[in-house]
């Protein structure tokens, strides 16, 4: 039907001899019907990924297909209003001079549909987006909401097979963010149609998708569930930039079966899954999220660790923990466990929540920041 | 008048209580604050300006010999030759606007959304245009195209043996290429910076749903850019039928008469001043109105957002016929720029205009207009001191009335901001007759002077500083003025040490707008001039009315000499970050 099958896709922009790459040799398969993200920080390629699929941009190399059907590649590229793909733009590009009405009408007008179907479609549409009664206002009467909602009519009213989303709900306020998400979902659900969503917030990323496509400088770093993207980060970066994660310098003692036995700079001694080859004796870092860590009020106070800082948040206590060794912790606990600034506490682990990577260089590390 | 009535931020009485704890001074000091003097002379002087001037023009021609009349404007709607006079005022006008459309659009797509190449020379093209003095133009194609004596009509009549290639230059068609010439550049700069300002997204937005590239033009583009579109050509409208320069000196001779040159033949002895008015005011409806419908119909329906991050139109590849379209901005180019200047170089130096004119090249026109001609020198000296200052008053003038426009509460604001505006509508000899009949009823002798001259331009041009200082107003956050305030900075302080430094740059652009149309001004000038107070332009015109073609060429390259040596010294001191201020402002005011 209308996977989308991209391959070895490169687009710099500038003059050739000082070329910015902001696309190095994509691959990415997106199957049919699901909601993928691509996930990244400003500049990751993640925009430029979604004009190629849209057909605004030639790529340099690589080619899109799309249900079998090349669209993209250097020598060529099927022009946007030739795709059959909707799309949603972050300032949602409500044409002004237009009514409601008459922004969704536009696409099935331009598919010699009128008179009664167009005014069922139309109105069918609306009631999808929960905008019933609207019809006649222009967009400067509307609100941020009710314009989001009237770009995302007007991008399903024609049925595409694939619907682009480009930071649709970056202008909105949380609440309203909120509740648009999980529209966005059901949406999907209901409609069937493969959304591609670029995002840079990876709360929301997690919420809508099926498939997360990480990326950063221009490259794909990982691709995958959320659960797995979360859990299993592939790589330093991507442990980074999905939540919040403390790096622990370690050294690698031994392998043992899929697991590797690691000594920590703070004393811990763990078993973490390993995933790619790691030698014993690699320097290492571990990533630990605060939300793997607990607490417990410590019997000995002589070389445990203190609780240096704490935050109430409402739904969770965040605490910045010193151990004893000096290296520092971030710790979420639930919030009716309380400690003091000043306490001494124990601090254990979970390792089978952790991740190893390679420790780099500092040079190489800063670079990756 | 409290403080609150005033509408000043709570800042000002806690900045002073900060510095004074004990309280400020006695009653007289909190009336007589310098902002409200200044503030109070402002608004002043914008009505001894504008405000009285109008009303004189209107009882003016409504009151005669003390009693209530209407015979005026009954004449004025009856009499053969004055409806004559606005009938080709509007048939200049429509064709005008018509023309300015066909050049400017065309030119404005090709900068704003293709890869033509040369579009610097596109934007000098207008950009000279526009500055060119509309009435020199005007005489190099007298030159050219003078029926009898015009060096291409002899050209052909003489030499090929076939006058009937040659173009009567007095004639509609020839008022309409001369003022078109002028006035395309008001629709370019609209129209370029609309379709440069159209976000993206709009059109990829047309284009994803099924869109073709015609269809998105015809459906999306056209519609949103199409009120600055029409904009342009109302204010190539009203500003070509308020060129006085052009009417007479192609007008006249080809015995096409405009309301221009209609009210100005009313001041030959004996001076008809109630019909003037009358016939002036009638003028200034036509005028009005065009405005109106632009601001109140068009501004409002205008969907074009300046400076948004998406817009940058991607530009259509227009492969072989972008070869066509620069042709045709080069013969543009070639028209309005290559050929009147290199026409007026010519006859400038020929010793005397003909077919042969390169066989006697000589300087002797220089010498005798910059120094046996004895009216040059005054008119220079003149013409400079009063463009300086009524660029200087124009734009401090309306700095301090934007202010009070955007930064106060005070009553009436709005009313000051229209008042400004007004002279927009005004075309330069209508501003003229209602100065004429002001000054004449009040008890001071200002008729013939260079002080009438100044006021006639600091109230014609007020619009331009009020604009220019409204635009830089807005960019600057109130919340910089209200911390040198908290800090215990007085008003006048904050102005010259905050606002006025942070406004510079749109002011510097905003007295260059002034400036330029100064010194070429001749609408207004040839009503209000005498030989002590005589302006280059009207020097120029005077010699050209007395037959003198050649030294009138040297003496208009004298003039565009010096508007150019002064726009680059004042570009030099203003700083490097002002020209590109020029396009946002520009369209809204003119020359005439």
């Amino acid at each position: 039907m209308a996977g989308i099958s991209i391959a070895g896709i490169s687009k710099g922009y500038g003059p050739q001899h000082a070329r910015m790459m902001a696309l190095k040799h994509l691959d990415l398969e997106i199957a049919d019907g699901q909601f993928v993200t691509l996930l990244g920080p400003s500049g990751c390629g993640k925009t430029t990924t979604l004009r190629l699929i849209a057909g605004y941009v030639t790529p340099d190399t690589g080619s899109i297909h799309a249900g079998g059907r090349l669209l993209s590649s250097p020598s060529g590229v099927v022009s946007p209003e030739g795709r059959g793909m909707g799309m949603v733009f972050q300032n949602y590009a409500v044409w002004p001079h237009k009514t409601v009405y008459e922004n969704i009408a536009f696409g099935l007008k331009l598919r010699k549909i009128s008179g009664a179907q167009l005014r069922a479609k139309v109105e069918e549409a609306l009631q999808l987006v929960n905008l019933g009664g609207l019809e006649s206002r222009f967009p400067n009467e509307l609100s941020g909401g009710q314009q989001q909602r009237v770009a995302l009519a007007r991008s399903l009213v024609v049925e595409p097979d694939i619907l682009l989303l480009d930071e649709p709900l970056s202008n909105l306020d949380a609440k309203l963010r909120e509740r648009m998400r999980s529209e966005l979902k059901q949406l999907q659900r209901r409609t069937g149609v493969t959304f591609i969503y670029v995002t840079h917030d990876q709360a929301e990323a997690l919420a809508l998708s099926d498939q997360i496509a990480v990326m950063h400088g221009g490259e794909l770093q990982q691709y995958g569930s959320p659960f797995d993207v979360y859990t299993r980060p592939a790589n330093r970066i991507v442990a980074d930039f999905m939540g919040l994660v403390n790096f622990v310098p370690g050294r690698i003692a031994a392998i043992e079966g899929g697991a590797a036995r690691v000594e920590a700079e703070t004393g811990h001694v763990m078993a973490v899954p390993v995933t790619e080859g790691l030698a014993g004796g690699t320097p290492v870092e571990i990533a630990v999220r605060p939300e793997n860590i607990t607490l417990a009020a410590a019997v000995d106070a002589g070389d445990a660790a203190r609780v240096r800082e704490r935050v109430f948040l409402g739904n969770i206590c965040e605490y910045t923990v010193a151990l004893p060794s000096g290296t520092a912790l971030r710790v979420q606990t639930h919030p009716l466990q309380q400690f003091a600034e000043g306490d001494a506490v124990v601090v254990s682990i979970d390792p089978g929540q952790c991740s190893v990577f390679p420790r780099e260089p500092a040079a190489e590390a800063k670079a990756a920041a | 008048m409290t403080d609150a009535a005033m509408g000043r931020p709570a800042a000002t009485t806690k900045a002073i209580s900060v510095r004074k704890p004990s309280g400020g001074g006695g009653g007289w000091q909190r009336i007589f604050t310098i902002e409200r003097i200044v503030m109070g002379a402002a608004i002043l002087a914008l009505f001894v300006l504008v405000v009285f001037p109008l009303c004189f023009l209107l009882v003016g021609s409504v009151w005669s010999e003390g009693r209530f009349t209407l015979e005026y404007f009954a004449e004025a709607l009856s009499g053969r030759l004055y409806l004559q006079a606005l009938l080709n005022s509007l048939i200049l006008g429509a064709w005008t606007g018509l023309f300015s459309l066909l050049l400017g659009l065309p030119m404005a797509w090709a900068v704003a959304r293709t890869n033509v190449p040369g579009k610097g020379l596109i934007a000098l093209t207008a950009n000279l245009s526009y500055l060119s003095p509309p009435f020199l133009t005007a005489i190099a194609f007298v030159n050219l195209f003078g029926n009898n004596a015009g060096l291409i009509n002899v050209f052909f009549r003489d030499v090929v043996g076939a006058p009937w290639l040659g173009f009567n230059i007095f004639s509609m068609p020839g008022l309409v290429l001369v003022t078109v010439l002028h006035t395309f550049p008001y629709v370019f700069l609209l129209a370029s910076s609309a379709l440069q300002s159209v976000d993206a997204s709009y059109e990829e937005a047309a284009q994803i749903l099924g869109a073709g590239k015609l269809r998105t033009a015809l459906s999306i583009t056209t519609p949103l850019v199409m009120p600055a579109i029409l904009s342009g050509v109302l204010l190539a409208f009203v500003n070509a039928i308020a060129l006085f320069g052009s009417q007479a000196i192609i007008g006249l001779p080809g015995r096409i008469v405009t309301l221009p040159t209609r009210i100005y033949s009313l001041f030959d002895y004996p001076a008809q001043y109630a019909l003037a008015s009358a016939l002036s005011l009638l003028f200034v409806v036509i005028t009005v109105a065009a405005l109106y419908i632009q601001r109140a119909y068009l501004a409002k329906r205008s969907f074009v957002t300046l400076g948004g991050k998406g817009a940058r139109p991607q530009l259509m590849d227009l492969g072989f016929w972008k070869w066509p379209l620069l042709g045709f901005c080069v013969v543009v180019f070639f028209v309005s720029i290559v050929l009147p200047y290199a026409t007026l170089i010519a006859v400038s130096l020929s010793k005397s205009w003909g077919l042969n004119f390169w066989q006697g090249l000589t300087l002797e026109h220089y010498r005798f207009v910059l120094f046996d001609y004895d009216v040059t020198q005054r008119a220079i000296v003149n013409s400079l001191g009063l463009a300086m200052a009524a660029a200087t008053i124009a734009v401090l003038l309306g700095a301090i009335i934007g202010w009070i426009d955007i930064r106060t509460h005070i009553p009436g604001r709005k009313f000051l901001d229209y008042a400004a505006l007004v002279p927009l509508g005004l075309p330069g000899i209508v501003m003229a007759v209602a100065l004429i009949q002001f000054w004449l009823s009040m008890p001071v002798a200002l008729y013939g002077t260079l002080t009438i001259l100044l006021l006639a331009y600091v109230g014609r041009y007020i619009p331009l500083g009020v604009r220019a200082a409204n635009t830089s107003l807005r960019q600057i956050d109130p919340t910089l003025e209200e911390s040198a305030r908290i800090l215990g900075a007085s008003w006048a302080r904050t102005l010259k040490e905050i606002t006025l430094p942070l406004m510079r740059p749109g002011l510097f652009a905003g007295w260059l707008l002034v400036f330029v149309p100064v010194i070429q001004e001749l609408s207004a000038s040839i009503l209000l001039f005498s030989s002590s107070s005589m302006t280059l332009a009207v020097a120029i015109y005077n010699l050209y009315e007395t037959g003198y073609t050649e030294p009138v060429a040297a003496l208009a390259m004298t003039n565009m000499a010096i508007i150019v040596v002064v726009i680059a010294i004042a570009r030099r001191i203003g700083g490097g970050a002002i020209g590109r201020k020029e396009g946002d402002v520009a369209p809204q005011g003119g020359a005439a």
